[in-house]
């Protein structure tokens, strides 16, 4: 799950690394109260999660005097069509120097790879093509609580010494709040000492309970009622339901898909071992997206039972037609339970996808 | 075959649960059928003593090891408790762990699998369905009815799309010698790298399957790895930017690990790369051909 920077700045500020004094405001109203706290130079930073935020308008620079009629125009603003819903009002540094700072998980080393530029502000996947020699890596030893000091001088170079504990409390935040990513992009160096002017964070999906987060904000109503039941659902946009159990195979299907011509509306993967009524919520979940026309559903059994599949099938008693590869254990079964229903099935899944496609084109 | 034969003693960690019940028993009817030594002891802390299906349970890997000849393990225990079962086993000197769980934070995955190569172990998985060689040995929970024995090499990041693979493998005559499911997690411990550096000292195995997924860029790195002929299947082509599908490691981060780049990648490696898993049989006789 992303955090929205204030979020981010607020986990990073926790593990003492400095950030500018700010405040999260939901309306411009609120501004006078803070106004004592920010000084002369302010910046407002719509709080909307998208890339290239400052050159689609989402920051304004602001002085005491115009600071709530900016504000009020950013709140009516959209950003890349996202509506902005908060703001964080924040003094604005007095900058010398920008760097980039990252921890990402390396799936290559399966260890924190450390990425530090000389060149911050800007994004490192445009370093890494204009100047490759600005970005230097270091991977950390995941059982060690502490960078080495080498590490962080190999990865410093010439930029002040003070950066360095910054490196390490990144580090150590990056460890404890299970972040898959952690980001201080630009780091900036002012005359007060070394701030994070900006912060992501993504926290693992599989941490978020020890995290005492409840709520994934990343998933829509539809994909949140999905994980309660312990179903993996994402929504495509298309006119086809899709139902698998695994989630290679049933990324397979969509693929197939795509590759006859046709659009996936959604993807469910009902996991290992459904039983009828988990497959029933299923189906009834898909067709509950009004987009959906046709649903194919491809399970190959290996703990999943084919005559469960049937039964769930069957009572979930949607209008939209369903479309069945079944394959494994108990097949026979529940392929006469299907049949005798009227339900259409085909042997492979090529099949069943080009079927699909014919129904909805 | 690799990574283990009718020979090697088995433990499985979280046996008393419901999945490690069931598949203790699955696996040693395979064991039976193949001649094989299965699982031989159980652990799961508090619950020594016992007995499923006839194998005896332990508190502790470390009793387990006392008393029985074992060097591989499959684990089913629970997300939060799996990290500390892979390093309980390392410890103990086990030198093949396979991890079945699913929803290990990455943080622990890395430190376990860091520390388990501290120890000299290989860690498949986790979020794995683990591993078969056929007519040999079963060590996971791969449904047995659809393979076949042959010198095809198979190793993939997702279950039931291998079981897929196999079964169109099979119905077409082309036997495996070991099938690999690595897992779907963005962290694992063997990679394509890894297994097929095993696959090249197998004299069983002739050619390999690498199905992948979106995610990452490791299919790729193990192609460049080998010189065993490869046909290769990546799924998630019709897959969003960001959107995580279905597996954690599923996913398109920032542009990277597309499938269409990936594809092209392995094709600009002389690697051919199926558009559909039914025509890999075909590709594979093909890769028989030219050789």
């Amino acid at each position: 799950m992303k955090l929205v920077e204030h979020e981010a700045k607020n986990v990073v500020k926790e593990f003492g690394i400095a950030v500018p004094a700010g405040f999260l405001i939901s309306s411009a109203d609120e501004i006078p109260s803070h106004l004592d706290a920010l000084g002369e130079r302010i910046v407002l930073k719509a709080q909307v999660d998208v890339g290239g935020r400052g050159k689609a308008g989402g920051i304004m620079m602001a002085n005491p005097q115009n600071a709530v009629s900016l504000a009020q125009e950013l709140f009516n603003k959209t950003i890349k069509g996202l509506p902005v819903h908060e703001i964080l009002i924040e003094q604005r540094l007095e900058i010398q120097h920008e760097y980039y700072l990252s921890i990402t998980v390396d799936r290559s080393s399966k260890q924190p790879l450390i990425l530090f530029s000389d060149d911050g502000g800007v994004e490192i996947e445009v370093t890494a093509k204009e100047h490759p020699e600005a970005i230097r890596k270091g991977v950390a030893n995941p059982l060690m609580r502490d960078l080495p000091p080498f590490m962080i001088r190999e990865l410093i170079g010439s930029a002040p010494k003070d950066v360095g504990p910054v490196i390490n409390k990144l580090y150590h935040a990056f460890c404890d709040k299970d972040a898959l990513l952690a980001e201080i992009n630009p780091l900036v160096i002012t005359p007060q000492g070394v701030y994070a002017a900006d912060a992501k964070f993504i926290v693992d999906d599989n941490a978020l309970g020890r995290q005492g987060v409840t709520v994934n904000r990343d998933l829509s109503e539809r994909e949140r009622e999905a994980e309660t039941h312990g179903f993996s659902y994402v929504e495509l946009g298309g006119s086809i339901g899709v139902i698998g159990n695994g989630a290679g195979l049933t990324m397979a299907t969509l693929d197939l898909i795509e590759f006859y011509g046709g659009k996936a509306a959604n993807f469910l993967d009902v996991g290992g071992g459904a039983e009828s009524e988990r497959v029933m919520r299923a189906v009834r979940l898909v067709a509950s997206v009004p987009s959906v026309k046709v649903i194919v559903v491809n399970l190959l059994g290996g703990i999943t039972k084919c005559d469960e599949v049937a039964k769930g099938i069957i009572d979930a008693g949607i209008h939209q037609k369903v479309i069945v590869r079944l394959a494994g254990t108990n097949e026979a079964a529940g392929r006469k339970m299907l049949s005798e229903k009227g339900y259409e099935m085909l042997d492979t899944m090529d099949l069943v996808v080009k079927k699909a496609v014919q129904v909805t084109a | 075959m690799i990574y283990g034969d009718k020979k090697t003693g088995i433990l499985v960690q979280g046996a008393t649960g419901k999945q490690g019940e069931f598949h203790i028993g699955l696996m040693n009817a395979y064991a039976q059928q193949a001649g094989g030594r299965g699982v031989v002891a159980g652990v799961t802390p508090g619950k020594g003593g016992r007995e499923v299906h006839g194998v005896p349970v332990y508190n502790t890997v470390r009793e387990a090891m006392r008393d029985h000849d074992i060097s591989a393990s499959v684990i089913f225990v629970p997300a939060a408790a799996a990290a500390d079962a892979i390093m309980e086993e390392a410890h103990a000197g086990i030198r093949t762990i396979v991890a079945i769980t699913e929803h290990i934070p990455v943080h622990d995955a890395m430190k376990a699998i860091a520390y388990a190569k501290m120890e000299g172990c290989r860690v498949i998985g986790p979020n794995c369905p683990g591993l078969l060689s056929p007519g040999e040995v079963k060590m996971g929970i791969m449904p047995s009815g659809l393979f076949s024995r042959g010198n095809v090499g198979v190793i993939s990041r997702s279950g039931t799309l291998t079981y897929e693979v196999v079964d169109e493998l099979t119905r077409a005559g082309i036997g495996q010698s070991t099938v690999v499911g690595i897992g779907g997690d963005p962290v694992i411990g063997q990679t394509f790298v890894d297994v097929l550096e095993q696959f090249e000292k197998d004299p069983q195995t002739k050619a390999v399957i690498l199905i992948g997924e979106v995610g990452g860029n490791l299919e790729e790195e193990g192609a460049k790895s080998t010189s065993l002929p490869i046909v290769s299947y990546i799924a998630g082509i019709s897959a969003p930017p960001d959107k995580r599908m279905g597996h954690a490691g599923a996913i398109v981060e920032g542009g990277e690990g597309d499938a269409r780049s990936k594809i092209a990648r392995l094709k600009k490696a002389g690697v051919p790369v199926a558009a559909r898993v039914s025509e890999i049989p075909e590709m594979v006789r093909g890769l028989f051909r030219s050789c």
